[in-house]
């Protein structure tokens, strides 16, 4: 069903500044999506992965950000993977698939036959082209990436039940307080132009029954969430759910990691994911040394071609450096992440922690947290230019912007 | 005359309500800080104010254009490219400072507030004839800052002492000074402490006097103290038997309401609170010892006491806000939570109560 030669069109939804406040303290200077995770900017790594379907025509980057925080960077992704990335700004919260069938009519311009939604904070190898193969044959109207995780862990994401022969979506629902399934909704889809029709369906259902609900005084007393503006259109409980079990939509599932980076605390994680697929995908990106003549490497590093790094430092697992960072004489890094224009003094120890743009860490100090990806407190953060005194020692704690540390910190939040 | 007023950084300690505006904007009794300190300058004749600053100029500059043309008096900025520390800021804007008539000049430090006797400081500063005169002001817990050791008969300054562990005096530098163009002369372009470098080697020359301020003084740069500075304040405003406070059978004390504000019926505000332009207080509000910043709605039956609600934040129906609960611009407080002490980040709801003090980011 549908030519296979057909055009595609990946659209890639990324936020915006007041949504998602977990991601603070990163999150007060730069937008999530060019937040770096393995040394390149978050939504890098599904851009680059659009790249590898056949026939893509165009990517669009949709948000609620102001235009110029994407504009150069828009412009140098296109130019470098040499496929046209263009960012339209949302004027308003229209939902998911709202948002989607506001810009129909850029996306249908190159008129394809599939239209790619992937959400700019998943963390995964993103199987496009193998995702696109089987949804032709299925021959639906969308194929949801899924995948499995822990039961204890399924109830923060959506839920869904497939045909184990024939791959359709059976059953789906939003975070139930119940066990469903431990099969969830990866945030990456699939779909042919029909899904614009599906949307408009939601929509249209929605306003007539505002229409008739305005005759109930009582029905008014209702709280708003539940019953949201007619242009609000979800994906997940307004066309999954509803479309689940009528041979609509299918699934396709994942064996590869999958993470959503909400947190500071999940992209140290997700960049050590990416750090350890570049090792099959990319190895030359990947850092090696054995301390003769650059520093020794453990592990999966980054380190951008213009950080200086000591040849005396011991560097990684799980470590990301990024431009004009410099890290001095016998410094000591593990799993964290080191933003641009750091600068590292001696003897130094970094452990689970993400070092903002522009900080110093002066000599014999150390910073450090347990390294648990999901508390609140698990990865020590820095914000930007945040300086840390000779031998001070910052433990399980979170450092906003333009901060000095001269004595020892631990557990706490410093505005 | 002339006047500089060290801006300086980033307001950390004011945060989160710095995070959205710069900290000399961030309005202390209805009227942005710095506002108040030009004000009273130009009410002593001062023609040219400096903003001595190294954070966002544009917001900066574009307040300022505003309130030249309000007020008649000329105000620019001196930009650190580097932090110069209390002293370095007053070469960088040299220029500025002296002209052909050799008049002493104003310098300030951003975060106080008091009733600014400048009249009397330089009639003062006349009278003793020294290079420089600063003001003190006595404290109880001297140790938590600079204390001035003075001779009392003569007002010379003998020496600083930087938070004494013991006790050396009950005076403080109250960071408000009066220099003749020759401190100039002492201080090179580079991050100085106008307190461990310039004013010791004056002292030392016995050319430095120290004036005790009258009324009250208060450094506002972090919420506690800019908590307890309104109640300062507002006392100041009714000694002089001000217009300005709030009349009614639902004030208690000193209450100061911005004239575009609603407040409705059963409601009782006071003491020591400060209601800003659009705000609306809806029936059956009690406030107390708080600062509601412009555009705040704060809905029926709510309770807030020794905090600061932020620009344009709502307050839930019977809402209990207290101890020191700071909410930063646009945090919505759902209906019928209790915050204790929460510290919250712009664009915020906050849907669950917040039991001990803690940071909400």
């Amino acid at each position: 069903m549908g030519s296979s030669d057909g055009k595609v069109v990946a659209v890639i939804m990324a936020g915006g500044p007041t949504k998602g406040t977990r991601f603070r303290p990163l999150s007060l200077n730069i937008p999530k999506p060019l937040f770096p995770l393995a040394g390149q900017p978050m939504v890098h790594h599904p851009i680059s992965a659009c790249k590898r379907i056949p026939n893509l025509a165009q990517i669009y980057l949709v948000g609620f950000y102001e235009e110029r925080e994407f504009t150069l960077y828009v412009s140098s992704i296109s130019t470098e993977l040499r496929v046209p990335v263009r960012y339209l700004k949302e004027d308003k919260p229209r939902g998911s698939a709202g948002g989607l069938y506001n810009f129909r009519d850029l996306i249908m311009e190159d008129n394809p036959s599939h239209i790619f939604l992937l959400n700019c904070d998943v963390c995964c190898s993103f199987p496009l082209p193998e995702m696109l193969e089987a949804h032709k044959r299925y021959g639906g109207m969308g194929t949801i990436l899924v995948s499995k995780v822990s039961a204890e862990s399924a109830s923060q994401f959506g839920e869904l039940v497939a045909d184990p022969v024939t791959n359709e979506l059976l059953h789906y629902t939003e975070k139930p307080e119940t066990f469903v399934s431990d099969r969830i909704n990866c945030g990456v889809y699939v779909f042919t132009p029909d899904i614009f029709t599906a949307i408009q369906g939601v929509s249209s259902q929605r306003k007539d029954r505002a229409n008739l609900r305005r005759l109930s005084s009582f029905e008014a007393l209702q709280s708003a969430t539940r019953n949201p503006p007619s242009g609000f259109v979800r994906l997940d409980q307004d066309i999954l759910t509803p479309f689940a079990g009528k041979k609509q939509l299918y699934t396709y599932e994942t064996m590869d990691f999958w993470e959503q980076i909400k947190t500071p605390g999940m992209s140290l994680k997700c960049s050590a994911l990416y750090l350890a697929q570049f090792r099959f995908t990319s190895p030359n990106l990947l850092a090696s040394g054995d301390g003769t003549k650059n520093a020794t490497i453990i592990g999966d590093v980054y380190i951008h071609p213009s950080a200086k790094v000591h040849p005396s430092a011991k560097i990684g697992p799980n470590v990301s450096i990024s431009a004009n960072a410099r890290i001095g004489a016998g410094v000591r890094l593990i799993s964290c992440i080191i933003l641009d224009g750091v600068e590292i003094m001696e003897n130094s120890v970094v452990v689970h922690a993400i070092l903002g743009w522009k900080s110093s860490i002066g000599k014999w100090s150390r910073v450090q947290a347990e390294g648990d990806y999901n508390a609140k407190l698990g990865i020590t953060i820095l914000g930007e230019a945040v300086a840390v005194e000779d031998e001070v020692v910052v433990t399980n704690s979170i450092v906003l912007p333009n901060k000095t540390l001269n004595v020892s910190v631990q557990d706490e939040i410093l505005l | 005359m002339k006047a500089l007023i060290l801006v300086g950084g980033f307001g950390t300690r004011l945060r989160p309500l710095t995070l959205s505006v710069p900290k000399p904007l961030v309005e202390f009794a209805n009227k942005p800080m710095i506002l108040h300190q030009i004000e009273a300058l130009k009410a002593v004749g001062v023609t040219e104010v400096v903003l001595a600053i190294n954070y966002q100029p544009e917001v900066m500059l574009n307040f300022l254009k505003e309130f030249e043309t309000k007020l008649g008096i000329t105000i620019t900025c001196s930009q650190e490219t580097e932090p110069l520390g209390t002293a370095g800021p007053l070469a960088l804007a040299r220029d500025k400072l002296i002209d052909k008539s050799g008049e002493p000049f104003f310098v300030l430090n951003s975060d106080v507030i008091s009733e600014y006797p400048f009249k009397e400081m330089i009639e003062f500063h006349k009278a003793y004839g020294g290079e420089a005169s600063i003001m003190v002001t006595k404290v109880d817990e001297p140790s938590k800052y600079g204390v001035v050791v003075m001779e009392e008969s003569t007002g010379q300054v003998d020496k600083f002492v930087e938070k004494p562990k013991l006790f050396v005096g009950n005076k403080i530098n109250a960071g408000i000074y009066l220099l003749n163009p020759s401190v100039l002369d002492r201080i090179e372009l580079r991050p100085t402490s106008i307190e461990k470098e310039v004013f010791p080697k004056i002292a030392a020359e016995k050319k430095l006097y120290a004036m005790v301020l009258p009324g009250f003084w208060m450094d506002i740069g972090q919420p506690r103290d800019y908590v307890t500075g309104l109640r300062l304040y507002l006392d100041s405003l009714r000694k002089k038997a001000s217009t300005k406070l709030a009349a009614g059978s639902h004030i208690v004390g000193n209450v100061l309401v911005h004239e575009t504000a609603k407040i409705g019926e059963g409601c009782l505000i006071g003491p020591d609170v400060a209601i800003g332009p659009g705000c609306v207080v809806e029936s059956g509000v009690r406030l107390s010892r708080c600062t509601v910043m412009r555009g705040v709605r704060i809905k029926k039956h709510a309770c807030i006491s020794s905090s600061i609600v932020g620009w344009h934040s709502t307050i839930g129906q019977w809402a209990r806000v207290e101890n020191m609960t700071i909410l930063g611009e646009d945090v919505h407080v759902c209906d019928e939570i209790y915050s204790n002490g929460g510290v919250v980040l712009p664009h915020k709801e906050i849907k669950s109560s917040i039991l001990k003090p803690e940071i909400v980011m």
